[in-house]
């Protein structure tokens, strides 16, 4: 009897770990599985992307000199390659600074217009679908080559135009303005606005094609932040009276307002891969330049993405100041 | 009164399978609903907002389309049409010589070709890594995770362009931390086979599918967020149901969440066709003159067309133009079939913040 019961005791002892060990084993499996899932990304992370990061690095602190064998030497420099992008190199500073504005500005009228073009499409109306698709389609094919072409043309423009002031001979004066500046600064004129609001107005409405060219995945974001609100919301504020006009400040515009510190960090992040960022083509001439490749680019594409870095964090600081999270976590 | 009409028994007029059409007995004449309905300001007030929106949709439609209309009103026209000012949309005499000199001299078949199975093959690989990745991050509680999430973002962040440099070495001396090299320069000289130090990846598609298979590639980040927010949205139940049953995770994976991820997969994958399609950094990087013949090398001026004359600035944006409308064509007949998944897909993945 005795020995029976100290048996069965140290059954109990013996399994009550073991049943602890399994589970732990369980999650730590599910853990592995996970790292099996994402381990394509561990190894280019390893093997090509940190290395690459790093290399840029160091490349815009050294000379490189190919070697005859195969492989290359690296010189170093210190801070040359940045000094002669700063103070060398004759355009730089300037595409620099004239860059940056442009983002600066163009960040506000690219979530303005796809946020409400996102409202519009959004609504219940005859044609949604064909409206759609147009829209999206820069998404698809005003990139890379099709962009480039679109920067070098000139024959849209003329198109546009009338044919009395067509130019055969250079061509390139007679860029037809929807609006013009003279024209709305009068209209204005009693008004006591800015006249710098008024001029960054009137380029937003010439610039109209570059926006909604670059504002499709900004929609379809919204769009997607548009389609999670769920309706018994609206349908409660329009019970209670609100006009469209309080139920979009007090109902759409805070719960999409996530999407608007996505598609801030989105805009610049895009802006900078564009093909007709003045700034990177620039740095794509000076990197040309050279016969393997010149490293002050490397200098130059730093310094450039820290800016831009800091640009981000600028953002997005002051914009999720004013984000409303409906859930505090996930 | 009022209690005597509802009370009154409806009279059916009009009664098939499915619908019932009923008229009620004192109902307000039909004239009279319609006024009541149409002489308000609430009626008034949608009826302009209508327009006013369809007027702006359409407006913005025609910005979106203009170039597309320009740009193959251009295509037709012949070089005499370039220096006639009276000439705008319409030619005055179409020719289709500049399709015929685009495509036999600057060889669009083979281009055409070249691109497809380069955007074709990256794109199926990286749709299929970045989603195990995605899912990987979404479902499952590992040591790190957040970090290595943090470098998806850097991925995202830092573009392909601020790195052009070693991106290019990297691929040009191909190695992996070094120990190609270190085999190769140290421990096996003498052996011919096993010589790898001076391994160029350049003018191969080897870097692609590198880039591509380890999700690395053109805006892979964007696409490994997009796949995880939806991979989140989707019911833990479902796998722990599958799990129950004696199901693996890469089982359950392949059989059970790849299926009802189809629409978001077709997205992924209409956007990684169609920014390799027209890509033109990573070609210019990894290809030179003696590279692949791809799209980006075909956009140039054939040699049987003359160009030398007062209209030339015109007509070389012509046919230019030509040959970006070749360039398009394939993925306006893709986006035609597929438009429909690309709402379908982004509105299921419920990005959020």
């Amino acid at each position: 009897m005795n020995i029976e019961a100290t048996k069965k005791k140290k059954i109990k002892i013996d399994s009550a770990p073991k049943k602890k060990r399994r589970i732990a084993s369980l999650d730590k499996r599910k853990a592995r599985v996970g790292w099996l899932f994402v381990l394509p990304f561990v190894i280019g992370l390893v093997i090509i992307y940190l290395p690459i990061i790093y290399n840029s690095i160091m490349f815009s602190f050294h000379e490189i000199n190919p070697l005859q064998g195969g492989g290359y030497e690296l010189v170093p420099v210190g801070f040359k390659n940045y000094s002669e992008a700063l103070f060398v190199d004759p355009s730089y500073v300037t595409e620099l600074t004239s860059g940056i504005r442009e983002l600066i500005f163009d960040i506000p009228a690219i979530i303005i217009f796809a946020l409400f073009v996102a409202i519009l499409l959004n609504q219940e109306m005859v044609g949604r679908t064909l409206f759609r698709a147009i829209f999206f389609i820069p998404v698809i094919i005003a990139t890379g080559l099709i962009s480039d072409i679109d920067a070098q043309n000139i024959l849209s423009s003329y198109m546009g135009g009338t044919g009395a002031s067509i130019d055969t001979g250079t061509g390139r004066n007679t860029v037809a303005e929807i609006v013009s500046v003279m024209d709305v600064e009068m209209l204005f004129a009693n008004m006591r606005v800015g006249s710098d609001l008024v001029e960054y107005v009137v380029t937003m409405v010439n610039n109209i094609f570059n926006i909604v060219n670059r504002s499709g995945v900004q929609m379809l974001i919204f769009l997607a932040g548009l389609q999670s609100i769920s309706p018994s919301i609206y349908e409660s504020c329009k019970i209670d009276g609100a006009t469209g006009w309080e139920t979009f400040w007090k109902i759409t515009f805070p719960m999409i307002s996530p999407m608007i510190l996505v598609n801030a960090i989105y805009t610049i992040i895009d802006a900078l891969t564009r093909s007709d960022n003045n700034v990177m083509a620039y740095i794509d001439q000076v990197y040309d330049s050279g016969a393997d490749g010149n490293v002050v680019s490397s200098a130059m594409a730093w310094m450039y993405f820290l800016i831009v870095a800091l640009l981000i964090v600028v953002v997005s600081g002051i914009i999720s100041a004013y984000v409303f999270y409906q859930r505090r976590e996930e | 009164m009022d209690a005597n009409r509802i009370q009154s028994t409806p009279i059916i007029k009009k009664e098939t399978k499915n619908k019932i059409r009923v008229e009620f007995e004192g109902r307000t004449s039909a004239w009279e609903r319609f006024k009541l309905k149409v002489f308000s300001v609430s009626f008034l007030k949608d009826v302009v907002w209508y327009i006013f929106r369809l007027i702006l949709l359409i407006g913005i439609s025609y910005v979106i389309i203009y170039p597309f209309i320009s740009k193959v009103a251009s295509s037709f026209m012949s070089r005499e049409d370039f220096v006639d000012a009276t000439v705008l949309l319409i030619a005055k005499h179409p020719t289709l010589e500049t399709y015929k000199a685009v495509i036999v001299d600057n060889e669009y078949f083979r281009a055409m070709l070249n691109t497809f199975v380069l955007s074709a093959s990256t794109a199926i690989i990286q749709t299929f890594i970045t989603c195990l990745i995605g899912y990987g991050f979404a479902k499952f509680k590992f040591k790190g995770r957040k970090l290595l999430f943090m470098f998806v973002v850097l991925t995202m962040i830092v573009p392909h362009s601020t790195v052009r440099l070693s991106m290019f070495m990297k691929f040009r001396y191909f190695d992996i931390l070094g120990i190609f090299n270190f085999l190769g320069g140290g421990v096996f000289e003498s052996i011919d086979i096993l010589k790898f130090t001076d391994i160029s990846l350049i003018n191969s598609f080897m870097p692609f599918y590198i880039l591509s298979a380890t999700g690395l590639a053109f805006k892979n980040g964007l696409y490994i967020f997009m796949l995880r927010q939806f991979f989140r949205g989707v019911p833990d139940e479902l796998e722990e149901s599958a799990y129950i049953d004696g199901s693996g995770p890469f089982r359950t994976f392949v059989q059970i969440i790849l299926p009802l991820s189809v629409p978001m997969l077709i997205t992924v994958f209409m956007f990684a066709f169609s920014w390799q399609w027209t890509d033109n950094y990573y070609t210019r990087v990894f290809f030179t003159h003696q590279g692949p013949y791809t799209l980006r090398a075909f956009i140039k001026i054939p040699r049987s067309l003359d160009t030398e004359y007062p209209g030339q600035n015109m007509y070389v944006a012509a046919i230019r133009n030509t040959c970006g409308i070749l360039i398009m064509l394939p993925l306006i007949l893709i986006y035609a079939f597929l438009q429909r998944y690309l709402v379908q897909g982004i509105e299921r993945s419920g990005i959020i913040g």
